[in-house]
């Protein structure tokens, strides 16, 4: 809970971080040239978007290359590049970037997953006729998101984050010509706009409250300790301080975006996007973004906690992730589409990254989205592999025995879900979900969430087996055989596989490598971590959660080679339970009947007030200057000579009644103007005499 | 003042003085027998280099200071200083789009006028005296006057150029006669002396008199921005005059006449007491008036009161009929030209409403040089479409984007910064001027103005985009392309260019325009 103790405000800025700027213009800037390119210039647009990401992701390295140089020496690097972007009155509002192990660490993870699904997507798109919009699309969200990872305003980062929701409705709806696809998109992006209108007021008020919106200023950013102690100060309602209220106002922004309780409907729905664009969006990074927003601003979170307390934001952010952590793993137990699996395992994680970081600190949450983001890729991109392998075929109970056909696909698959399930001591999976499951056995709080989060990992080890039981093992039970897919495709995976196992290396007890790194203090390897009291117990116990759920899986799922037509193994033991979890525990049925009924009926409310009211209004103004017009052509035609009749003719085609007395003759005019001043000096004189 | 010190200040005016008889020595004497392009060319980079070295005349100016004994006619820095160098760069733009307009074959002539009349604009943006500030105006209007009528050949041009003349000399005599009144009620022509004097005159219950005075210096001011009800001139004249001439007039005359407008209102809150400092050293920014601590508390309105009335009459009436006679519009131009007028409603807004800090003049300084630099770009497309199809009426421009999408897109650009719509620059142009006039005072008569400025801002949306319906949305009637010349071309992506990026950054031309205000006080010197 101890973050940023070695950081001091820097005032002077190295030359990476001066230049880190262009880590996200460069592929912004490649979107834009690439929605200038005609539809047929494919390979233009793939090299354009491979070339400016492989850039962006040099530059990230060796923006993490100086902060870990840094760090070895010692010193806990934090350089801000921020600049006035526009003022009003007295007071500014200022923009920047910061370069901190933070921000360095999402900005290799973005560029490096980013890279490896765009080049996989080259062979998964290669077909689709739209090609260079989709990576036109793709490259406009890299940017994005790299610009949120870097941005040290809140401002700046709502900008991008909303630029990343944009792109997001987009690539969901990318294929707009099925109804499915568009309304999926749409829901996407109401539904985090729910979150983002929060967010927007959180921004808001802390700006009227410390007038900043960056994070860090040399002492004057606002999640530094002087606009932290005021913040503390203000009260605000129900016993929060402005802090309080502020942290959770910007929660509920990275809930909606994240995906957590109760905003997570749009999540799987957005599986309807191309399988690139839900690994690299909505498995990997712009869904993190809500975690790296909370990592980002947790010193606000944290405000007011004593030594190992907690905060009422804090204490909200667990319990929301730990329920969605065990609420969505429910789900995902009983789906079919070997998608919207994933999409709901993506929520759970999500889940236990909000837990981690709500009691075990920035390094906790972090180190899971950081193993995630690898072994989730590595997923859905195995995920979209079968699916192209098998024709386009989704629902895991016509697939089967693919371990034969897809070996490469299999074996990197097969890492990625064992990492997913935490499989002991080999997997980064399993050492990034014990540092949460540590910090949640060790919360003083409750001991509730400890048990949710350890359940949650008995249901995803369970959900696992079962999807690689029906996929990879047992008979083929589709139409047509499938095939291997190419190398442009297997080559990412491989790639990916290695950073699910290797990435674990950095993050065990016994060498604390990347929480050192994050927080600031020196990590040295000492194999004594292991022996500390209620250490090892704990690992037997995740140990034996994880093979429970494996065996359960396989005892019920494995070589069984069930037909789609057939009941599923658990749904004999329970249908009604079973019903319940096909059917997503009715959270979309119940916002049918509450808010969007409201809002359906509200709007025929608006409509009818529309119609009947105020149209009826209009209508009567309307009405009434009909009449008048009536009466004045009346008056027209009977009382007024046949001259002031043209020149209402030459006024109504020459203009309206003030270009009348613009006749052209100058004499008018002079007079005009005399009158002009008599009229003026008389109103002064009238006026001033009261 | 002495001539030393004379001198310096009019640095940047003989500069330009030099450059306009220099480009009529070369044009005349060297180049009478080369080809027009040539002489064009040649006429107006002359010009363009003397605005150049006037330009560096103007930002050097800092730092130094200003000795005055009892009087003081012109001023360097601060508001002056902002407006003199807007007025050159505007000034520099118009000249670079003459070269590829071929109205006339008396390049350096017009160059020449164009270089005198802007200064003109220079003395009366940095004027204190109303002697100065009458020479001034007049050595700008007689330029504009025969700016309108180059086109020789066109009876529109000289016709309208006739009505220029005749209102512009009716309302300097106004403007005169109020003048002659302010000083038989003061005894002085400086504008300091007369707005101390007022504070004492206003119990004598000269009030009448002064109201007058008032009026027909509103009147005559009023005429050179176009504010109803002096803007009879301004449709008329918009649509006869040569295209550059027409820019010229609507955006450097404009910035020149409104930087005079906020040397009054800043005088007219914070006058220099002669009487006090005998003998002084003033820092540069004294246009801005000279606030120390003991001036800074508010004086009892008196002179300014009825001064301010009769703006926000002027600038609700300009806002209400530039608005919507421009609805009526068929001529882009004689639209622009009662565009024009509601933009100068909008600033007489500001005007009224002003404030004792810089935040009024500030804000109604960068909405004149972002309005006067829009107001060139969109003459001089106005200028290439007329040239390509004879007419400047709304059908000209039908089908534009095919027949020429870059121009289209700098007129799309620049018709939607002048409705304020944001990132473009126009949008914070409105935005800072109504927030400056809230801050003055929010009660319920500015509250209504400013509400009714935000309505008449929506109106404004409809005839702008009547025009940019025309160039993107209907049917075109003609497909042939439309050819731009390179430097004009030039010129309009330069212009747009800064609209779009001072729109997005907008903290980049409000960071420029403040630190001009360096310091804010004055040196004593020791009596004797």
């Amino acid at each position: 809970m101890q973050e940023g103790l070695g950081f001091t405000p820097q005032l002077t800025a190295s030359s990476i971080a001066h230049l880190l700027w262009l880590i996200p213009t460069v592929p912004m800037v490649a979107a834009g040239a690439m929605s200038l390119l005609k539809q047929p210039r494919r390979r233009i647009a793939s090299t354009l978007a491979i070339g400016s990401l492989a850039f962006s992701l040099l530059l990230s390295l060796v923006a993490f290359g100086h902060v870990v140089a840094g760090w070895s020496h010692g010193e806990a690097v934090r350089e801000t590049v921020n600049f006035t972007w526009l003022q009003f009155g007295t007071s500014n509002v200022d923009l920047g970037w910061v370069l901190d192990p933070l921000s360095a660490v999402m900005l290799v993870m973005v560029s490096l997953v980013g890279l490896l699904i765009f080049i996989y997507s080259v062979g998964y798109m290669a077909h689709d006729e739209n090609y260079t919009r989709f990576f036109c699309f793709l490259s406009l969200f890299a940017g994005a998101m790299l610009g949120v990872v870097i941005s040290n305003s809140l401002l700046l980062l709502f900008m991008n984050w909303e630029i990343v929701g944009l792109t997001s409705y987009l690539l969901i709806g990318f294929w707009y010509q099925k109804p499915a696809a568009a309304a999926a998109a749409k829901k996407a992006f109401l539904t985090t706009r729910i979150g983002d209108i929060f967010f927007l007021l959180g921004i808001v008020w802390l700006f009227a409250q410390t007038g900043t919106l960056l994070f860090y200023n040399g002492g004057a950013g606002s999640m530094e300790p002087l606009a932290l102690g005021g913040l503390l100060a203000a009260p605000a309602a129900m016993g929060l301080s402005a802090a309080g209220a502020i942290g959770l106002l910007i929660f509920a922004g990275a809930a909606g975006k994240s995906g957590q309780l109760p905003l997570h409907v749009w999540l799987p729905d957005a599986m309807e996007g191309p399988t690139p664009v839900s690994a690299l969006i909505h498995a990997a990074t712009m869904v993190a973004a809500g975690v790296y927003l909370i990592a980002r601003v947790y010193p606000l979170m944290q405000a007011g906690s004593l030594a190992g307390g907690t905060t009422t934001a804090l204490t909200v952010v667990t319990w929301v992730g730990a329920s969605t952590a065990v609420f969505a793993a429910l789900i995902a137990v009983a789906q079919n589409d070997i998608k919207r699996i994933l999409a709901y395992s993506t929520v759970s994680q999500l889940g236990y990254m909000m837990a981690g970081l709500g009691m075990g600190g920035v390094a906790v949450g972090m180190f899971h989205l950081i193993t995630h983001a690898f072994f989730k890729a590595l997923l859905f991109m195995g995920a979209g592999s079968v699916i192209h392998g098998c024709h386009e075929e989704q629902d895991v109970r016509r697939m089967g025995g693919l371990k034969v056909d897809m070996p490469l696909t299999f074996v990197t698959y097969a890492i990625g879900m064992l990492a997913l399930s935490g499989f002991p001591l080999l997997f980064s999976g399993f050492w990034s979900k014990d540092a949460i499951l540590e910090s949640a056995h060790k919360w003083q709080a409750n001991q509730w969430p400890f048990y949710m989060l350890l359940f949650g990992a008995l249901l995803t080890a369970f959900y696992m087996m079962r999807q690689v039981s029906y996929v990879f093992f047992g008979i083929w039970r589709g139409h047509k055989p499938a095939h291997e897919s190419p190398a442009v495709m297997t080559l990412p995976l491989a790639i990916l596989a290695f950073f699910a196992i290797a990435l674990g290396a950095i993050g065990t007890p016994a060498w604390p490598w990347f929480r050192g790194f994050l927080e600031g203090h020196s990590a040295g390897f000492e194999l004594a971590k292991f022996g500390e009291p209620g250490f090892l117990p704990l690992i037997a116990t995740s140990t034996v959660v994880v093979f429970v759920g494996l065996g359960l899986g396989w005892a019920l799922y494995g070589n069984r080679s069930p037909r789609a037509e057939e009941q599923d193994a658990l749904e004999k033991v329970s249908p009604m339970v079973w019903g319940w979890l096909r059917d997503r525990l009715y959270v979309d049925e119940l916002y049918g009947v509450t808010v969007i009924a409201f809002y359906w009926w509200w709007a025929r409310v608006a409509d009818w007030l529309d119609r009947r009211v105020w149209g009826g209004a209009v209508a009567g103004v309307t009405w009434g200057f009909r009449s008048l017009a009536h009466f004045n052509r009346f008056f027209d035609n009977y009382w007024v000579d046949g001259g002031f009749d043209k020149g209402c003719e030459e006024m109504a085609t020459g203009g309206g009644l003030l270009a009348r007395v613009q006749t052209g003759r100058v004499q008018t005019y002079l007079r005009l103007l005399a009158l002009a001043v008599v009229v003026l000096a008389a109103i002064l004189i009238w006026s001033s005499r009261g | 003042m002495n001539y030393a010190d004379l001198f310096r200040v009019t640095l940047p005016e003989t500069a330009l003085e030099v450059a306009a008889l220099l480009v009529l020595v070369v044009d005349l004497g060297f180049l009478r027998k080369a080809a027009l392009t040539v002489r064009a060319a040649v006429a107006a980079l002359l010009g363009v280099a003397g605005c150049g070295v006037a330009l560096w005349f103007v930002l050097t100016a800092g730092g130094a200071s200003l000795s005055f004994g009892n009087d003081l006619l012109l001023t360097v820095g601060g508001t002056a200083a902002v407006a003199q160098a807007g007025i050159l760069v505007l000034t520099a733009l118009t000249l670079l789009l003459l070269i590829d307009a071929a109205f006339t074959r008396h390049v350096g002539e017009f160059v020449g006028v164009v270089l005198m009349a802007a200064t003109g604009g220079l003395v009366i943006s940095a004027a204190q005296d109303l002697l100065v500030i009458f020479v001034g105006l007049e050595l700008l209007s007689l330029g504009l006057y025969i700016l309108t009528a180059f086109a020789k050949k066109s009876a529109k041009s000289a016709e309208s150029a006739l009505k220029y003349y005749l209102f512009g000399g009716m309302s300097a005599a106004f403007l005169l006669f109020g003048f002659s009144y302010l000083y038989g009620l003061s005894g002085s022509t400086n504008l300091h002396k007369i707005v101390i004097a007022s504070y004492a005159l206003s119990t004598v219950g000269a009030w009448p008199l002064w109201a007058l005075a008032l009026v027909m210096v509103a009147a005559g001011l009023g005429f050179k921005v176009a504010a109803v009800p002096f803007h009879l001139w301004a449709p008329d004249t918009y649509e006869g005059a040569p295209a550059p001439a027409a820019a010229f007039i609507a955006s450097v005359s404009k910035v020149a006449s409104f930087a005079l407008l906020i040397t009054v209102g800043s005088i007219a809150l914070n006058p220099f007491d002669f009487s006090r400092t005998a003998h002084g050293v003033l820092r540069v920014q004294l246009s801005f008036g000279v606030i120390t601590s003991e001036v800074l508390t508010p004086r009892p309105l008196g002179f300014l009161a009825p001064w301010a009335t009769v703006l926000a009459v002027m600038a609700a009436a300009s806002m209400l009929v530039g608005n919507l006679a421009a609805l009526a519009q068929i001529s882009v131009r004689r639209l622009l030209a009662y565009s024009a007028i509601a933009h100068a409603g909008y600033i007489l807004l500001g005007l009224a409403y002003f404030s004792y800090g810089s935040r009024s003049a500030n804000a109604i300084l960068y909405y004149t040089l972002t309005y006067g630099l829009t107001t060139i770009g969109a003459f001089g497309a106005i200028g290439v479409v007329e040239r390509a199809t004879g007419s400047d009426r709304m059908g000209a421009f039908l089908g534009l984007h095919k027949r020429n999408p870059v121009l289209a897109a700098v007129v799309l650009v620049l018709f939607l910064s002048l409705a304020g719509i944001p990132p473009l620059v126009g949008f914070w142009a409105k935005f800072n001027l109504f927030a400056a006039v809230l801050s003055v005072h929010a009660g319920p008569v500015s509250l209504a103005l400013v509400a009714l400025a935000v309505g008449m801002s929506a109106v404004s949306l409809y005839y702008y985009l009547q025009v940019l319906k025309r160039a993107y949305v209907m049917p075109a009637v003609n497909d042939e392309p439309i050819r731009v010349r390179p430097v004009t071309m030039l010129v309009l992506l330069l212009v747009a260019a800064g609209v779009v990026l001072l729109g997005c950054f907008p903290a980049v031309l409000q960071g420029w325009i403040a630190s001009f205000y360096p310091i804010i006080d004055y040196v004593r010197m020791p009596p004797g």
